[in-house]
């Protein structure tokens, strides 16, 4: 590399100066190296990346990624760049505070008797006054496993309220209800193994680029082994996950049932079902419930033929033809999928579409070959999903509101038959909804910031201004602060231990690193000091640490679909994450769940090679699903099609990118990116203040012009809270899960005035 | 007196050596890059390609068809913030040490245990000029990128 004149002119008078002083030449970062690594799991993306921490003294200084995790020490400039600018941000929030006049009023520092007194007083004062139903918890699937399964207990075991609901019904409710629809239980059969095996890629409703880097850098190296492996991009934004694909297939937003459904008619007319796969592994459902045959599915999809699947979504009948020949041809097609699917309307019935294909053509359960369902949050999977931590569900796959599944729970926590209430809790939309018409009173948030990430906030926020809110929080810029009457102060990812579980069924600890900075204290230390305030009986909770926290659970899942049973806290201290299913202490864990002398669940002397045990039957649903419009499509009104998302540098809501300097300023503020034909028509340049309307509400947003968007798209981040972008959104969700439909909404755009 | 002698000469060359370190820091002062004449807009310190393209067209298009480019690997994430506020510090030449063992600890390891000694990784594998695809995209030309 050339050295320019200045950097040898100043190398050489360097060198002079202190080699006259008789000095070394010393690097310019000379400081000796951390003490120590404490492994642990990286704080953002659900693909979970291991990391190591290093220690000097009683301080994070340093971290990389942990050679042994899938990672293979890799992590994107996100994990890169966790230490020190978010661990030490300047506003830590290190001391509990309340508000002692009312949401008007101040947050005031007070001490952690005071906050949590203060706290448990208002919820104490609501069950007594409109029972258990009128207070809730709000939950994260960035929250350590431990809270979360705790805060289920407390909530429906303990305070007798099934109002627990989280962030993951924003992000995944729609995945779990396609896995649980279509095979039973919830949870991918694949793993991250599939990508290294996969010889065609079919990711559609991600931008794996931005929102799982290290993934996609997994998937650019399987394409770079081999020219054979073909990449498949449905997606109406050409996004940087575009690059690599040989295809990239844009189409109008909300159509890809319309596509999916496609792909299944010329996957039979090319008679490239897997006949053998459909008879002896799948069963066929309509939309009622009702069973169908194979002849009625075929004739279900035979409507969809490429021309009418063209004119719905504006994809050329040649490149239907190509895709569903692509998929079904390749040796091992493995199907990515994220929010673009999940956050929809008919988001339930996208995954269910999704599973048809592999099912259709026997593209399961083999290397490479699976439905994979990315996940966005590092722990709303094990933390959330498994644990049951969701207005509807318990432990392990156990539904509410089925009376042997309560009574298992009841029993397993020593709750007399008939604690946990027979009927589901509010799903986050509905909680929210109640909590304006002022049937929920209080509030319990944990780690996530609904007053920036709801939709329709304009209808939502009243409901924070209205309840009495507790919060958890470890950053002072969160938005949701200006709603809460108490704050507590978290020790914030490296400052306590807990597992994370990520989109591959990999649960991973991360240990504890360093002491809690200030007076923060560990989350689950705060859960049961609080509930302990309220009333709950003690026994409940007889841990001492989050150690005794997991060893339950892990006793919990035994016997269980979800059995981690060899999952101990000593081995996840020794070994950097592990798959589940993994009944034992030496089963090294399970790639191919489902699979016959892979997945251990599955008897080895069991007939068939692949057995879906998590439905009844034994056999996967291929559901017959037409398509359906969005709720909200472009009109003559409104013309535009707004979508939302994430850019690679910012995570959620910015509280924790935002403090570092390298990731914010790649991205300071919120944009709107406009395609140049519409940018054009509009009179609109790079730069110019453009105007977003929708039937909410309009925001001004810096124009973009690329091509990013097709014409007809325009997209925002959500990262800025300078930007609330969700107030433009309506709240219509999907039917089966509750998932708001954050990808679609009809707007206006046009140049501020 | 003559014992004196040297010492007068050590200083002197001392303080000749001080005053050219001076020299050279104030007339080449440690921040060149494009950014920092942009104090107007210290919050886009980390958008570097933009201006790049246009002051650096060829390292900035080596860059974004580089592995690192098509990973959004950005220029900040090694080379650090001109005006020297980020975590990573500024560099031109980002050290093998410091910077490339965040994530290439293990294919470094490899290498020491393969060739015995600690390489620059530069020398075989230019950060900016590795591209993804190799053979892979070989027969697609132009390139598939556009600004
Ligand atoms: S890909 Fe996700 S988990 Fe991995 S380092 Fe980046 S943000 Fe962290």
């Amino acid at each position: 590399m050339a050295v320019s004149r200045r950097e040898f002119l100043k190398g050489s008078a360097a060198a002079v100066a202190l080699s006259a002083l008789g000095a070394p030449v010393l690097a310019a970062t000379g400081s000796a190296g951390p003490d120590k690594w404490v492994k642990g799991v990286c704080r953002y993306c659900g693909t979970g990346c291991g990391v190591l921490i290093g220690v000097k003294g009683d301080k994070a200084v340093a971290i990389k990624g942990d050679p042994n995790n899938h990672n293979e020490g890799k992590l994107c400039q996100k994990g890169a760049l966790l230490i020190p600018a978010v661990v030490y941000a300047k506003d830590r929030i290190t001391d509990p505070m309340i508000r002692k006049g009312g949401k008007k009023s101040p947050l005031e520092k007070v001490s952690w008797e005071e906050a949590l007194d203060f706290a448990a007083k208002h919820f104490r004062e609501t069950i007594q006054k409109d029972g258990p139903q009128a207070v809730a918890y709000y939950g994260s699937g960035q929250a350590l496993t431990e809270e979360s399964y705790l805060a289920n207990k407390i909530w429906k075991a303990g305070l007798r309220s099934n109002n627990v609901d989280g962030n993951p019904r924003l992000c995944m409710a729609s995945a779990v209800a396609g896995y649980l629809t279509s095979f039973g239980k919830d949870e991918p059969m694949g793993t991250y193994n599939d990508i290294d095996n996969a010889t065609c890629f079919f990711i559609i409703g991600s931008n794996t680029s931005e929102a799982h880097p290290i993934l996609f850098d997994r998937i650019a190296r399987r394409k770079e082994s081999s020219p054979d492996v073909k990449i498949i991009v449905a997606d109406p934004r050409r996004t940087n996950t575009a690059r690599i694909a040989d295809m990239h297939v844009p189409f109008k937003p909300g159509t890809d049932l319309a596509l999916l459904n496609g792909m299944a008619n010329v996957i039979f007319r090319e008679e490239l079902d897997n006949t053998r796969f459909i008879d002896r592994y799948t069963a066929f459902k309509k939309g009622t419930g009702e069973a169908a045959s194979l002849e009625e599915y075929k004739a279900f999809v035979a409507e969809y033929t490429p021309e009418k699947v063209q004119e719905i979504s504006g994809i050329p009948a040649a490149d239907v033809v190509k895709i569903a020949k692509l998929f079904a041809e390749s040796t091992a097609a493995v199907s990515l999928w994220c929010m673009g699917i999940n956050q929809r309307s008919k988001g339930v019935w996208a995954n269910n579409l999704i599973h048809n294909l592999h099912l259709i053509t026997g593209q399961i359960g083999r290397p490479g070959a699976t439905p994979l369902s990315l996940t966005g949050q590092p722990n709303a999977c094990g933390g959330v999903r498994d644990t049951g931590c969701l207005a509807h569900l318990l432990p392990a796959g156990r539904m509410v509101e089925n009376e042997q599944h309560r009574n298992q729970m009841e029993d397993f926590w020593g709750v007399p038959r008939g604690t946990i209430q027979p009927k589901m809790g509010l799903h986050t939309v509905a909680l929210f909804e109640n909590m304006v018409q002022g049937n929920v009173k209080a509030l319990f948030i944990h780690c996530t910031n609904p007053a920036h990430t709801l939709p329709h906030l304009n209808k939502y926020t009243p409901a924070l201004e209205k309840a009495f809110v507790a919060q958890t929080e470890c950053f002072m810029d969160a938005e949701t602060l200006k709603y809460a009457d108490v704050v507590f102060p978290a020790a914030f990812w490296c400052e306590t231990d807990g597992v994370y579980g990520c989109t591959e069924r990999r649960y991973a600890l991360t240990e504890q690193a360093i002491p809690p900075l200030g007076n923060s204290r560990p989350v689950i230390q705060v859960l049961m000091d609080f509930a302990k305030r309220v009333g709950v009986d003690p026994k409940l909770m007889p841990y001492k640490n989050a150690a005794d926290i997991w060893e339950e659970w892990r006793k919990l899942s035994k016997g269980s679909p979800y059995d981690f049973f060899g999952i101990t806290r000593n081995r996840l201290k020794k070994e950097s994450g592990i798959k589940w299913p993994c009944p034992t202490e030496d089963h090294p864990g399970t790639n191919l769940r489902y699979v016959r002398g892979e997945d251990p669940l599955v008897p080895k002397d069991h007939p068939d090679r692949i057995f879906f045990y998590g439905s009844p039957n034994g056999k996967a649903t291929i559901w017959l699903r037409p398509h359906q419009p969005p709720f909200e499509p472009a009109d003559a009104e409104y013309p535009f099609v707004l979508t939302t998302g994430r850019v690679i540098d910012q995570w959620h809501t910015a509280t924790m990118t935002g403090k570092v300097p390298e990731l914010h300023r790649a991205y300071p503020s919120a944009f709107v990116e406009i395609n140049p034909d519409d940018a054009q028509k509009l009179g609109v340049k790079n730069g110019d203040q453009v105007v977003l309307e929708t039937r909410r509400d309009k925001m001004t947003f810096p124009a973009r012009i690329t091509d990013t968007c097709m014409p007809g798209l325009v997209f925002c981040p959500f990262f800025d809270k300078a930007k609330l972008v969700n107030r433009l959104f309506h709240d219509a969700v999907d039917a089966a899960s509750k998932e708001p439909e954050y990808k679609i909404c009809s707007t206006k755009v046009y140049k501020q005035a | 007196m003559a014992a004196k002698k040297p010492l007068l000469i050590i200083a002197l060359l001392l303080a000749l050596a001080g005053g050219f370190y001076l020299y050279i820091n104030i007339i080449f002062p440690p921040v060149r890059c494009e950014a920092a004449k942009h104090p107007e807009a210290p919050e886009q310190y980390a958008d570097c390609l933009e201006c790049h393209l246009k002051v650096t067209p060829a390292t900035a298009q080596n860059w974004r068809e580089s592995k690192h480019g098509v990973l959004l690997v950005k220029c900040v994430v090694c080379h650090g913030l001109p005006d020297g506020k980020g975590s990573v510090p500024f560099a031109a030449k980002p050290g093998v040490q410091d910077i490339c063992v965040r994530c290439h600890e293990p294919a470094m390891k490899q290498m020491v245990e393969k060739y015995g000694a600690e390489l620059e990784c530069d020398s075989c594998h230019p950060h900016h000029q590795n591209p993804m695809h190799r053979r892979a995209f070989e027969a697609k030309k132009p390139s598939k990128t556009s600004f």
